[in-house]
């Protein structure tokens, strides 16, 4: 589902999509851009405990607090479905 | 059938917050933030007392039910998630019952199964005790036995879990019949899994993948014993690992968030065995709980390998 069919502000989407693949590239130490399609478990070995400090660096960095209780974390396949699910279910912080 | 007769739960008054643990457990900024944004924790319980058996004493202390009846217990049974809680010959389990008049019983301790070890307890009790009243016995009459959880947060091990829980000190006090009418144990399911041996931390990162899927495969086993589904339960009592565990937890089981008593959490942490407990005491007070309500407690036990608990009851 695109971010416009979801009905999402396009441009804060992808402020958060560029936010988040800077915050993981740093997180996993990854000198290469992580990409929206890259999946978060099995391509960047993404922890439970790394993607709630992912949440909270972008949570910091946008200064909006993300509603993780509605987070099915097994439905965040890729970066861009965590990006789509964080500018849907966010609010100023 | 195994029965609860009375619960008593001792929460220490003096809390330490998260911030304040920061320093002594060597946790960063950013860990104190997961800690209180997302795993729910601010604060955990402290006992000023140092001893382990004034602890569980406390707990035993407001076990009203117990008054006048030692006699009638036959086994006392303490279930902790640490192995060693003191150098030998110190046997806090002995020097507890025998404060108590219960020198008679036969006393042991329950563990290997970490944080899951309460539930283990519960059903070994009752197993013990109907083994003994096999031809049956009036349970108004009949033997009893306790069951004590409760723990120092002694050693930065037992004060901390990776970036998952902190742990709060706390105890608790159980007394349990073969053939109660209170509190009926329904169904008991539990999945020990050695394959998790988290010594090594090799396993981490599946054990966090198959943490949730694993309780909730044993969930639902003891409901599948007990013949009902979660559109029968009126509340869980989870343990008291995180906030976003339960939250996930119930995503995944389609159980409303509302319906598990989280309150322990933000205010006493992981309260090691205890957890099910001080969270049953809570559902009572809130009134949560009418007769003939189902509910189901549930455990995980992560230390040395990993165990998934889970009971059904009957209020």
């Amino acid at each position: 589902m695109t971010a416009q069919e979801a009905g999402l502000d396009g441009e804060f989407r992808q402020r958060v999509a560029d936010t988040m693949s800077a915050v993981l590239a740093r997180l996993l130490d990854r000198p290469e851009p992580v990409a929206e399609d890259m999946r978060l478990m099995e391509e960047l070995g993404l922890s439970s405990t790394l993607g709630l400090e992912l949440l909270l660096e972008v949570e910091d960095q946008l200064m909006i607090l993300i509603d993780v209780e509605l987070m099915d974390a097994d439905q965040m396949r890729t970066v861009g479905d965590l990006a789509t699910f964080v500018a849907g279910h966010s609010r100023p912080g | 059938m195994t029965a609860l007769e009375a619960v008593s739960v001792y929460l220490p008054p003096v809390r330490m917050s998260v911030e304040s643990l920061a320093g002594p457990l060597g946790l960063t900024d950013m860990q104190v933030k997961l800690f209180r944004r997302f795993h729910g924790l601010r604060e955990v319980g402290r006992d000023p007392d140092p001893s382990l058996p004034a602890l569980l004493m406390k707990a035993a202390a407001g076990l009203d039910a117990l008054r006048g009846q030692e006699h009638r217990i036959r086994y006392v049974l303490y279930a902790r998630t640490m192995p060693v809680v003191g150098p030998y010959p110190v046997n806090p389990l002995h020097e507890v019952c025998h404060a108590l008049g219960l020198g008679h019983a036969l006393a042991f301790t329950v563990t290997h199964q970490s944080c899951a070890s309460g539930l283990l307890a519960i059903d070994m009790a009752g197993r013990l005790l109907a083994a003994d009243t096999a031809d049956g016995q009036d349970g108004q009459a009949g033997p009893l036995a306790l069951v004590l959880t409760g723990e120092k947060a002694f050693t930065r091990e037992a004060q901390v879990f990776a970036d998952t829980t902190i742990f709060g000190e706390g105890a608790s006090a159980c007394l349990v019949s073969a053939f109660g009418a209170r509190d009926r144990l329904l169904a008991y399911a539990s999945n020990v899994r050695g394959d998790f041996d988290s010594d090594t931390g090799a396993n981490d990162a599946r054990l966090q993948r198959e943490y949730r899927p694993s309780l909730a495969e044993v969930m639902r086993r003891a409901l599948d014993e007990a013949g009902l589904t979660l559109d029968d339960i009126r509340v869980v009592l989870p343990h008291n690992v995180n906030m976003v565990t339960w939250q996930r937890m119930c995503l995944l089981l389609k159980f409303p968030l509302d319906r598990v008593v989280l309150d322990n959490i933000p205010t006493s942490g992981h309260v090691f065995c205890a957890d099910v407990f001080a969270n049953y005491k809570t559902a009572c007070e809130r009134g949560l709980l009418e007769p003939g309500d189902r509910y189901l407690a549930a455990a995980v036990g992560a230390g040395g390998a990993a165990t998934f608990a889970a009971m059904v009851f009957e209020h």
